[in-house]
């Protein structure tokens, strides 16, 4: 074979494996660190628009080489891939530049949202169902609520439609056990109260509840309006803002108990079974201990 | 003035007649190529992902307009599929006000030359 054509074969063959090396799908980034997590091997980026995959965001990315995170530091602008596994189930960066270094440093992490902690009582916000009803956080005294936050437009399938597949999985699995299902509810709200009105919830709602609407009764789909929202969010530290024509926003959920206390918040990790867990281990504590606990809160 | 013959009057007629006729192909081309971009931008994370830890796995959309009927049911038609774009359907979420109804015309294109 002449020198030539070997080269253009190990061209090929170079493209190949660039090609094949993830298997799944890769955007460009381009952002400034604001943190990183040694432990985690993250790095918090505020990240420019990602077409097809992120608007701008401030977000944790895993980093896939872990002495990458050690050698990044605060301020530092980068550009990086964004690696979607084939599966879309996970992500992470790679191939992490760092394009300007000058600010290293000098930009410090926001501070964590203030918002209430474990054992604090939620405030007796109102919100607009499904149907149209007015709902309290106050009416679900008596049961354990699980949380979350979404707008029923978001086109991430990480993001918004994972924690209503999530909360769906968890609402089949709480239904095959009445006692607990009883004690129990689950509570969608949305960040888009001008688009997701009543009508939008139940149809989005419908969905996740495989079109049967005797589930509504343990699984609320509502949204705020926006004081409301606004107070919502600024209870449990949740981030949000319209950008472009989607909403940027934090992932949170929020398990409350039954006494309308705030027990625990999830962000960044969690799996379906430990919510469910979570929910249900709250909701058939018992009550003695849970009087216990509200009165060492108080 | 200068006179001009009769016969040559419309000689510009057989010049800009090859450009008529390739012009509705060339425009195609162009709302199939914008409309494969946009697919790419929004529909590929979906529909071309597998194993996403969702309620229900986003289909395939090849040869959508060669079945009879989509997934819930409607007839694959334009008006339903765009319908499914806008609105939403099942566990999809609308893209209202997100695409023009350019950009849907523009995926439609796309969306029958996938197979």
């Amino acid at each position: 074979m002449n020198p030539k054509k070997l080269l253009y074969l190990g061209l090929g063959c170079a493209l190949f494996i660039a090609a094949c090396r993830h298997g799944g799908m890769t955007y460009q980034l381009r952002g400034q660190v604001l943190d990183k997590n040694l432990t985690t091997n993250e790095i918090t980026v505020n990240h420019e628009d990602i077409p097809g995959f992120m608007p701008t965001m401030t977000m944790p990315y895993k980093v896939k080489d872990p002495a990458v995170v050690e050698e990044l530091e605060p301020g530092d602008k980068i550009a990086a891939e964004v690696v979607v596994a084939r599966n879309g189930n996970d992500y992470w960066l790679e191939d992490v530049r760092i394009t300007d270094a000058s600010g290293r440093r000098t930009t410090k992490a926001p501070a964590p949202p203030q918002r209430l902690s474990a054992g604090e009582r939620v405030p007796n916000l109102s919100l607009i169902n499904q149907d149209g009803k007015t709902i309290r956080l106050d009416d679900f005294k008596g049961k354990s609520v699980l949380m979350t936050f979404i707008y029923t437009r978001c086109p991430m399938p990480n993001f918004c439609p994972r924690l209503s597949s999530q909360f769906a999985k968890i609402h089949e699995d709480l239904a095959k056990t009445p006692d607990v299902y009883a004690k129990t509810h689950l509570l969608t709200v949305s960040f888009d109260s001008k688009y997701d009105t009543a009508p939008v919830l139940r149809r989005y709602g419908l969905a996740y509840l495989d079109n049967d609407a005797s589930g509504f009764a343990q699984w609320d789909f509502a949204s705020a309006a926006a004081p409301d929202l606004r107070k919502l969010a600024d209870a449990f530290g949740l981030i949000y803002f319209e950008q472009g024509n989607q909403i940027a926003h934090s992932m949170d959920i929020v398990l409350i108990s039954p006494q309308g206390r705030i027990v625990k918040y999830w962000a960044t990790e969690w799996t379906t079974a430990e919510l469910e867990d979570a929910l249900s281990t709250e909701a058939t504590v018992k009550p003695a201990r849970q009087t216990a606990q509200a009165v060492g809160m108080q | 003035m200068r006179r001009v013959h009769p016969s040559l009057r419309w000689w510009w007629l057989p010049a800009i007649t090859p450009m008529l006729a390739i012009w509705p192909t060339c425009s195609d081309r162009q709302a199939k190529q914008k409309g494969e971009e946009l697919f790419q931008q929004n529909c590929a994370i979906c529909h071309e992902a597998s194993n996403l830890d969702l309620k229900k796995q986003p289909p395939r959309l090849e040869g959508l307009f060669q079945r009879k009927t989509l997934r819930s049911g409607a007839p694959a038609t334009d008006e339903q599929v765009r319908k499914a774009i806008i609105n939403g359907i099942g566990t999809m979420p609308a893209f209202d006000q997100r695409l023009s109804t350019e950009d849907v015309n523009d995926l439609l294109a796309y969306l029958h030359e996938l197979k």
